[in-house]
């Protein structure tokens, strides 16, 4: 065989190979974008942490997420506890201002939000330091009882699970008793306090 | 009809026994006293029983928590010695015609906390001092005190349960400041607990007239000085 027709040969093996490969290539990126949004990875929870956790921008956008999204759930606790309470004043629910007894004194309400607890009650000096049941009978977490009492000043505090905690956010005033805090509430007097 | 009757009667008799269960609680007789006494025991039981005998009709009297406390503290497990001592305090504020309510509900307000009773007795025995310390002072300061119906001497002679209230709301805040940590030479910061506590309870179980009367006669350095005789 002569130089001149392998050459030919070879020319010919070369470009039939090309051109398959090039038919292959044909529309390849359009299929790889296709492929690639069929494909968008899942995250597992312990990536979705790390992803969140890391310093980096992406993982800051996801930590001011959960800060937002914190934010929000607290608003929402917020506005439903207010609701349940009363505290806007025109809602149907509980309402955390005083109403009036026969005697001078107030039905006084006393509510602990305490999500976990199975028994809480609260002790003062208007039951000698003996537990009044509260209840939280929609098991929301939000746990009240009314207690009427006639005018005077009332030191107290909550017991959750056995735990004593006398730092009520509602009460007028605190002291210290023996180490621990106890709440103050003044009830009576012209101002409905 | 027949059911519905029964009911009313079953009702009706529970809710008589109930009211008279209420009043029989309510009205502790000095016998019933001299028998929580004994559960104790304390050593001089004639002179602790005469001691509630003195009281036990005065209108401002709290005769059900002093039993309660009474009760409660002879189910602790502490020695008799140790429970009569904070009984003692008790008895020298009711012999010398002082108001109890204060000293009562911090003893049962320490038995309920699980608070060892010499802790509780230490506390009640700095209250006691400053009970009598203010009851002195308002004295010095001519405000005194009239059995209820004697005839007003003088303007400033208050009948003794509005005195009383005063005594135990001043004694009581300078021994709340006191156990928070608080400096007894801070007088300024004292008076105006004072004056705090005591207007927020105007015209709600103090009179208006009385709380004007005592804050216009006392000063800070006076409060300085009550306070430091508890503690020194």
């Amino acid at each position: 065989m002569r130089q001149n027709e392998i050459d030919e040969i070879l020319r010919d093996t070369l470009r039939q190979e090309v051109a398959e490969t090039t038919a292959g290539l044909v529309g390849l990126e359009e299929r790889i974008v296709i492929e690639l949004g069929e494909r968008r990875p899942r995250l597992r929870v312990s990536g979705w942490l790390r992803q969140l956790l890391a310093p980096t921008r992406g993982g800051r956008i996801g930590q001011l997420s959960v800060v937002s999204a914190t934010a929000a759930i607290c608003l929402l606790l917020g506005f439903f506890v207010a609701n349940q309470v009363g505290l806007d004043g025109g809602s149907p629910g509980i309402r955390l201002t005083p109403s009036r007894t026969t005697n001078g004194g107030q039905e006084v309400l006393f509510v602990l939000p305490a999500l976990d607890a199975t028994d809480v009650s609260v002790v003062g000096n208007f039951n000698s330091w003996e537990p009044t049941a509260l209840s939280d009978d929609d098991n929301d977490g939000i746990w009240m009882a009314s207690i009427p009492l006639p005018p005077g000043r009332y030191e107290y505090a909550f017991v959750i699970d056995g735990r004593w905690w006398g730092q009520d956010p509602l009460a007028d005033e605190y002291v210290q008793s023996y180490g621990e805090y106890s709440s103050v509430r003044y009830v009576g007097g012209g101002d409905g306090a | 009809m027949m059911r519905s009757a029964r009911a009313w009667k079953a009702g009706l008799t529970a809710l008589l026994l109930v009211g008279l269960g209420t009043c029989a609680f309510a009205q502790i007789a000095v016998s019933e006293f001299e028998q929580a006494l004994r559960a104790i025991p304390v050593s001089e039981i004639d002179r602790y029983v005469a001691a509630v005998e003195l009281v036990l009709n005065q209108p401002d009297f709290p005769a059900v928590e002093v039993f309660q406390l009474i009760e409660r503290l002879a189910m602790t497990p502490y020695s008799a010695q140790e429970k009569e001592a904070l009984l003692f305090d008790m008895v020298v504020a009711m012999e010398d015609g002082l108001p109890v309510d204060g000293l009562v509900t911090k003893g049962l307000e320490g038995l309920a906390r699980g608070v060892p009773v010499p802790q509780i007795k230490q506390s009640l025995h700095q209250r006691l001092i400053l009970l009598a310390e203010t009851r002195d002072l308002l004295y010095a300061k001519g405000i005194f005190s009239v059995a209820p119906g004697s005839p007003q001497s003088v303007p400033t002679a208050l009948p003794t349960p509005r005195f009383n209230l005063l005594v135990t709301h001043i004694s009581d805040t300078i021994a709340d400041y006191l156990e928070g940590g608080g400096s007894p030479f801070e007088g300024q910061t004292l008076y105006q607990e004072v004056r705090f506590r005591l207007t927020s309870l105007e015209g709600v179980t103090l009179n208006a007239e009385d709380v004007d009367l005592v804050l216009k006669r006392i000063e800070p350095a006076d409060m300085t000085r009550v306070a430091l005789s508890a503690v020194t």
